[in-house]
């Protein structure tokens, strides 16, 4: 498989170099080109991989697009932006942290590297028209999904953020935990720091500045990424 | 001659670049680069998600680890290549949709250069030299050439 598709193009690639490739054609092309022989790529070589994995490629975002495969997300260190006109979710913690930035990180300012974020964890999310931005200098890359039918769904959602909006409704809230006893998401938060837990939540119009963000499965149908000036 | 030592660390680089995909390794090993670039999750975090969240690192890692391997080990291209080609398309699965698509793309073009690489190959023909070359071929034949030809 490896060693067919250079066959065809005989044309010039004669294996041996000293098996009288036709006279005119390369000594003219010698003298331009220094008249060494150099490893070059034959396309039509590199167009055997090129094919199948632009339609592996075509096939995971379409698969994706639909919500029929979950992606992952891990982004931090500069900030971001994440808006959905609805987020229900069951399982939800909240408590303030300290996140630390790469050393030496250029986002760093004179914040030391270090930011206060409010860390919200939710079990199982879906929400509603997610539009999710972050702003590249001068470009926004923007990514939107679920606007159709389907709604996005998230498990396992992590966001550390330094501001959060939105019109909040939550069911069994336990307010002023210890953030180090937490059970409804599975985060645990440091020891001595005032946190929140509920059993479900429910946020409208919601607007997220985020510095992190992970998520175990994210299934975004309807995915669009663009550049775009304005963010979300 | 500082300057000739500079021509001869040229050529040398020239020449070492001759001998393999380089850019193909390159755009690899900077593609790995890229989605680990765009991850930066603290550590803590990931070892919260567990598994899936450290695929997110392992794949990156092993595409710049591919693309440096490329470089200075290139008889071996084929086979880094597939495997460059597969990580990178899994990198959309487990980070950030590929380093939000770049680092994918780049990833794939470098893997797809690196395997259509052929070492020893004839110096480049441009096209428009090869046409004024059969011109002139067809020129000559029929002054009562085609004896000399060949």
């Amino acid at each position: 498989m490896a060693s067919s598709p250079d066959v065809p193009s005989v044309g010039n690639t004669p294996e041996n170099p000293g098996n009288g490739s036709p006279s005119e054609v390369p000594q003219a092309a010698a003298t331009a080109a220094g008249g060494e022989r150099r490893g070059r790529v034959r396309a039509r070589r590199a167009a055997v991989m090129a094919v199948p994995a632009t339609l592996v490629a075509a096939g995971l975002a379409v698969l994706t697009a639909q919500g029929a495969l979950g992606v992952q997300f891990a982004v931090s260190g500069m900030p971001f932006t994440v808006t959905a006109t609805e987020l229900n979710g069951t399982g939800f913690e909240q408590f303030g942290g300290l996140d630390n930035m790469a050393e030496g990180s250029p986002n760093a300012g004179d914040s030391g590297g270090q930011v206060l974020v409010v860390t919200s964890a939710i079990k199982n999310a879906t929400l509603d028209h997610l539009c999710q931005s972050v702003d590249l200098g001068g470009t926004n890359l923007l990514i939107t999904a679920g606007s159709g039918a389907t709604k996005v769904t998230a498990s396992g959602l992590t966001t550390d953020s330094t501001e959060l909006s939105g019109d909040a409704a939550f069911n069994n809230i336990e307010i002023g935990n210890d953030a180090s006893t937490l059970t409804k998401a599975g985060v645990k938060g440091p020891i001595g720091v005032f946190s929140q837990q509920a059993d479900t939540v429910h946020i409208g119009n919601l607007r997220q500045t985020n510095y992190a963000t992970t998520a175990g499965v994210f299934k975004l149908p309807g995915l669009k990424l663009r550049f775009s000036d304005s963010g979300c | 001659m500082s300057d000739r030592a500079r021509r001869g660390a040229r050529a040398a680089f020239r020449g070492w670049r001759a001998r393999r995909p380089f850019w193909g390794g390159l755009l690899l090993t900077l593609a790995g680069g890229e989605i680990l670039l765009t991850e930066k999750a603290s550590l803590k975090v990931v070892m919260h998600i567990g598994m899936q969240g450290l695929a997110g690192y392992l794949l990156p890692t092993v595409m710049a680890l591919l693309g440096l391997l490329i470089l200075f080990n290139p008889t071996q291209r084929l086979f880094y290549s597939l495997t460059g080609v597969l990580v990178s398309l899994g990198t959309w699965l487990t980070s950030n949709l590929g380093g939000f698509f770049l680092g994918l793309l780049l990833g794939v073009t470098g893997c797809c250069l690196a395997f259509g690489w052929l070492p020893d190959q004839e110096p480049r023909v441009s096209r428009r030299t090869r046409r004024k070359e059969e011109r002139a071929r067809a020129a000559a034949v029929p002054e009562g050439a085609e004896g000399t030809a060949a």
